[in-house]
């Protein structure tokens, strides 16, 4: 046990002294995290709103698609992937491998199902009586999905929450494709796996914790915007 | 203006509506009356160009609406259904969802609002919330978000059906003085027909998703033995004596003009002698006659008299009635 309480220790002493590398890592992160989330969440919950809304040839194919790509296997994801930006790969002109643009390609890939099946899901929840009372109203398209949209706020904030979640925990699409390099690609997740593997159990700890703090404070932030909400 | 034609609108593979035409005029309030589960619904969700028809087409001033109608077209018409719903937020942004989307600046939209608000007494319900709003309040909002509109054709559906009776005068009178100020049209389904007597202009009926040859009253959907001749039908409680070779399924209908009424019953070659109590009195829109609507054991008939043999025979809610009609009279489709 006494282990344990040197690693929170050491933990804390990293996190109150301001470690450069343990803020660079978790900046790191953020960054990664941010933007595969936007991008994840830019596409995946129109095409959500797009496959709970509209009929078409294939309609339900597609659900089965996205839904089964929910359960992809990280590492599967990076393999592919790494085969795809290696040199001899058809985006290997891009000369993305071993940067943190390919570990958001890999995150990006990961939660664009959670975000459309998720959103698809949420919207399929709305009153449809909503969607035509917007629609005998003169709303357009546009409107008429922000207003069905808002009355799903709740829950597609929640799958904004489950997405940065997918992203911000994830470890092995980032380990293959960001080849966890200090400095340039290496992730909380990533740090953590290599720290713990060396034996320094309190650097672990301590991004460990930063990973936690991150993960809390952006699910409070969500919930404080779900919190403005009226019915 | 609003015309369907050679419809037959289906729901998984159940046809719902099967119409050859049915028009709505430029002006006017037309109402369309029947049971539960007769179509009137999708009838006007067809007409609001919410839906396309599986066949037929929707017709504009004789222009062929496209699958999917332009924005512009769709907001010459709008419907209010029958458990209409609020968006999030209060009753003066649902009011004034619409005139945003058509771009209408602030003042022009506050004039609207303030029109419709003192027309539906709507004034302390503002600033509350659909979770605040009773359903008869939510029935007013909803007609009164549609009215602010100042669409060509106005949908209503059974849009009294939550309000009590001052909630529902006050609903048909702000649509008499909005129609008294602007020429448009109001396509009302109901199932009450006095609503429908005493505010409509023109009254049809469905019966299982098909018009009605006959008047809307008294329609019942009945099972016939097989057989030629006169047979009966049973409607609730009471028995019809009909003429017909039809068999199985049907609608049938006795239309009002055809049936006598009476105080006793009444020597006669009728083979229909019902007797019952008087359940209301409702004076014809144009006030061409009386409305004796008369409970027969649980089977409400509406019957037609003039005003003048309603006063000879002194009927009142309450009070007894003989309906009498030959088995000739009740149609059968």
């Amino acid at each position: 046990m006494d282990f344990l309480a040197e690693g929170f220790r050491r933990a804390w002493g990293l996190l109150v002294a301001g470690d450069s590398e343990v803020y660079g890592i978790a900046l790191l992160t953020l960054k990664v995290a941010v933007v595969a989330t936007v991008i994840s969440c830019t596409v995946g919950l129109p095409l959500g709103y797009f496959l709970a809304t509209r009929r078409f040839w294939g309609r339900r194919a597609a659900l089965t698609m996205v839904n089964t790509a929910l359960a992809f296997p990280t590492v599967v994801v990076g393999l592919l992937l790494y085969g795809l930006l290696s040199r001899r790969g058809p985006l290997g002109g891009l000369g993305w491998l071993y940067t943190w643009q390919a570990i958001v390609v890999g995150d990006v890939l990961l939660a664009l199902p959670i975000a459309a099946a998720l959103s698809a899901a949420a919207i399929q929840g709305v009153d449809p009586r909503i969607r035509r009372t917007a629609e005998t109203l003169g709303a357009g398209s546009w409107r008429t999905a922000w207003t069905v949209a808002r009355e799903a706020r709740f829950a597609l904030a929640a799958v904004i929450t489950a997405a940065f979640g997918q992203v911000v925990a994830e470890i092995g699409a980032a380990m293959i494709v960001g080849g966890n390099i200090r400095g340039s690609t290496r992730t909380l997740t990533t740090a953590v796996a290599l720290y713990t593997a060396q034996g320094d159990f309190g650097l672990a700890l301590a991004l460990g914790l930063v990973l936690l703090i991150l993960a809390l404070v952006v699910n409070i932030a969500l919930q404080v915007l779900q919190g403005r909400g009226h019915a | 203006m609003l015309e369907l034609r050679g419809i037959r609108h289906r729901y998984e593979g159940r046809v719902v509506l099967d119409l050859e035409q049915f028009t709505v005029p430029h002006t006017g309030t037309v109402a369309v009356v029947g049971h539960n589960g007769a179509g009137k619904s999708t009838l006007l969700r067809l007409l609001a160009l919410l839906e396309t028809p599986t066949e037929g087409q929707v017709l504009w001033n004789g222009a062929v609406v496209p699958r999917r109608p332009p924005a512009s077209l769709r907001r010459r018409v709008t419907l209010v259904e029958q458990r209409p719903i609020l968006f999030r937020g209060t009753v003066r942004e649902n009011l004034e969802y619409g005139l945003q989307v058509r771009d209408m600046g602030r003042n022009a939209a506050n004039g609207i609002i303030g029109d419709v608000v003192d027309r539906l007494g709507l004034q302390s319900l503002l600033s509350r919330r659909r979770h605040e709003l009773s359903d008869g309040e939510v029935q007013r909002v909803a007609v009164a978000r549609a009215l602010a509109l100042r669409t060509d054709v106005l949908l209503l559906d059974e849009p009294a059906s939550s309000a009590d009776r001052a909630a529902a005068g006050a609903l048909y009178r702000a649509l008499a003085a909005e129609r008294a100020a602007r020429p448009f049209a109001v396509c009302i389904a109901s199932h009450q027909l006095e609503d429908a007597y005493r505010y409509a202009d023109d009254i049809r009926a469905l019966a299982d998703g098909r018009l009605s040859p006959v008047t809307p009253e008294n329609l019942f959907r009945v099972e016939l033995p097989a057989g030629d001749g006169v047979k009966t039908a049973r409607v609730g409680s009471i028995e019809l004596v009909v003429m017909t070779d039809r068999a199985g399924p049907v609608v049938v209908a006795v239309p009002p003009t055809d049936i006598f009424v009476s105080r006793e019953p009444l020597p006669s070659s009728a083979r229909n002698v019902l007797r019952g109590r008087v359940t209301g009195l409702a004076i014809e829109h144009r006030g061409a006659g009386v409305h004796v609507r008369a409970d027969m054991g649980g089977v409400e008939l509406v019957a037609a008299v003039t005003a003048e043999a309603a006063r000879d025979l002194a009927l009142t809610p309450g009070g007894t009635v003989v309906f009498s009609f030959k088995a000739t009279a009740v149609q059968v489709f």
